[in-house]
């Protein structure tokens, strides 16, 4: 089941949560939604985040196979160089280096897109309209813990709390 | 209700949206001559395709004219957004906000424009694809110590780098556009926010891979333009092959960029009616960064023209004459004048700094900025070390008109870009608005 809790301060958020995991409800079953960022205490719905590493390791990753297929290339189909190696740290650490900032920014979009859930596809819960300004929390519950929810909810703030069913 | 910036917070949405629906009549003169020049471009490059490169005034011992020229000059362009906003956000300058979109997309539109030239350079373009790294039944591979081929890696990085940086902030904005409208533009919108619903995951995401990127693109956009200047550094051409040629010309692209953020500043704040939120303060902050990069400009010119001097190199001497007494000597002195004189004249005396002189500034610094290209690449092509070889450049109808068109295809661009997305990213002003930063 899911519920629905409308807001019209940003104060008053981090209070419900704090209040909600208080009782019991996991961060994971709790998700804010809003028309700007909101800044919560440290703790407060955790999101750990791997787009650092997964930018590192894409770089990582892309950069070695450039230094490969210039290796490669360069000792298969050899060009004239004037009696230069045919294979140069120096000459080609521009190239390594673009494909490795490449990555980056590959393994970065392609993590942000991951952890942000845009690209997941599942059943859709309609998305509470965000553009008269108001902060939406919604929780998901066991229907025995609809009743504890909802009053701790109105408790912290909340203007009108409902339930929401997926389409 | 008054905000901290002294906007009332109702006005501050309906200020915001507005520029997205209609268009006045000095808009669509606008973008009507801007289309029509772009088009002449067009046209021109077309004359250029069926009767052969023969028609641009390139000749030898001047084989990079106008085209080159334009090159360096857009890619220094294109320092002005993803570079100055990137340090802005990972500085946390509060008042940046209603700057960083309209410069990240002058990085955008002027890195496809300055990637352009080298291929209306080539004498056969419609074959540019021989220079990526494809296999083909010829037997012909790029030759990876080019710097050539340095310059299309870094230039296609920073590209992808700097569309990635320009859209996603544009997520919320477009995310909310798709709620508000309706028709072709609400099919635009909901395609572009990927199904944005504005959850904590997602903020925490887009605001973590803002910060990212805006790291991965700093180190990004030094290589273009570095990359860039050692097409020239890596050459054994007097004047050339200097060791400072990188950092100088990283100076040059951001003095250059800056100069183009503050001009578009101030025709989308009249056009668009955005006084409000592009205020005296952004032009003066903007202003100040100008006159220092206009400083560090000038350091590297004299460092660089004295160590020529000083040692005296026959060769380097012919070019080092050729530019301060000689043909480009005009050019020289328009050139210190419009990047060093000016911006000292009305960005260093405190009184007259304004809007009006920032603008003006800002103008002529592009001038002498196209101008320092110009400078850096035909003296040293006109006067080789060869000196039988020596020769001259004079552009043709055709490069000029081309050189005129990009001007007129960035504010074409620009126009639209306007039109169908907030030029000033809503969800971060209005951030910024409420936290009272």
């Amino acid at each position: 089941m899911l519920l629905n809790a409308e807001f019209n301060d940003r104060q008053s958020i981090a209070a419900a949560i704090a209040a909600l995991q208080a009782r019991g409800f996991g961060a994971g079953g709790i998700e804010v939604y809003s028309a700007q960022p909101l800044d919560l205490p440290d703790g407060l719905l955790k999101r750990p985040s791997h787009m650092s590493l997964a930018a590192v390791a894409a770089a990582t990753g892309i950069g070695l196979l450039a230094i490969v297929f210039v290796r490669a290339t360069e000792y298969s189909y050899p060009v004239v160089t004037g009696g230069m190696p045919l294979f140069s740290w120096w000459a080609s650490g521009v190239i390594f280096y673009e494909f490795t900032m490449f990555g980056a920014i590959a393994g970065t979009l392609g993590m942000f897109l991951l952890e942000s859930g845009l690209l997941r596809r599942g059943p859709s819960i309609p998305a509470p309209n965000l553009t008269d300004g108001r902060i939406h929390v919604r929780i998901s519950c066991e229907p025995e813990n609809i009743g504890p929810a909802t009053e701790c909810l109105y408790l912290t703030g909340a203007t009108r709390v409902e339930m929401v069913e997926k389409q | 209700m008054e905000t901290a910036v002294g906007i009332r917070a109702d006005t501050l949405r309906n200020t915001l949206w507005r520029p997205l629906s209609g268009a006045t009549l000095g808009y669509r003169l606008a973008l009507s001559v801007a289309f029509v020049l772009g088009f002449w471009g067009l046209c021109c490059w077309g004359y250029q395709i069926v009767r052969g490169i023969g028609v641009a005034g390139i000749r030898r011992p001047t084989m990079w004219g106008f085209y080159l020229v334009n090159f360096v000059f857009w890619i220094g362009i294109s320092h002005a957004g993803t570079l100055i906003s990137a340090i802005l956000r990972l500085t946390n300058a509060g008042w940046r906000t209603p700057v960083t979109r309209a410069a990240e997309a002058i990085t955008v539109f002027a890195l496809m424009i300055g990637a352009l030239f080298p291929i209306i350079h080539l004498g056969r373009p419609w074959v540019f694809f021989w220079l990526l790294p494809y296999p083909n039944s010829r037997l012909l591979w790029p030759n990876f110590r080019s710097p050539l081929l340095w310059d299309l890696t870094a230039i296609a990085t920073y590209l992808t780098g700097s569309m990635i940086y320009l859209y996603l902030p544009l997520i919320p904005d477009v995310a909310e556009l798709a709620r508000r409208t309706s028709g072709w533009r609400f099919r635009l919108y909901r395609l572009l926010s990927l199904g944005w619903t504005g959850s904590s995951r997602q903020w925490h995401a887009l605001e973590r891979a803002m910060k990212q990127m805006a790291g991965i693109i700093l180190a990004v956009a030094v290589s273009v333009h570095t990359v860039v200047a050692w097409d020239f550094a890596m050459a054994v051409a007097p004047m050339w092959h200097s060791s400072i040629f990188g950092p100088y010309f990283v100076v040059g692209a951001i003095f250059s960029g800056i100069a183009a953020l503050l001009l578009a500043m101030a025709i989308i704040r009249r056009v668009l009616h955005l006084e409000a939120f592009l205020r005296p303060l952004h032009f003066d902050n903007l202003g100040k960064l100008l006159f220092l990069m206009s400083l560090l400009w000038l350091y590297f010119t004299v460092a660089e023209n004295l160590t020529a001097w000083y040692g005296n190199d026959p060769a380097e001497m012919n070019v080092f004459t050729e530019r301060i007494r000689g043909r480009f000597a005009p050019y020289f002195g328009v050139m210190v004048f419009c990047n060093f004189v000016v911006p000292l004249v009305l960005l260093g005396i405190r009184r007259l700094r304004s809007v009006r002189t920032v603008t003006i500034t800002a103008v002529s610094v592009l001038i002498g900025m196209w101008l320092e290209r110009y400078l850096i690449i035909l003296p040293t092509l006109s006067r080789p070390r060869l000196a039988a070889a020596t020769g001259f450049y004079s552009p043709t109808w055709v490069e000029i008109s081309i050189t005129a068109s990009t001007f007129a295809a960035i504010v074409f661009l620009y126009l639209i870009f306007c039109k169908l997305f907030p030029i000033i990213a809503i969800w971060e002003y209005k951030d910024v608005v409420e936290r009272g930063v």
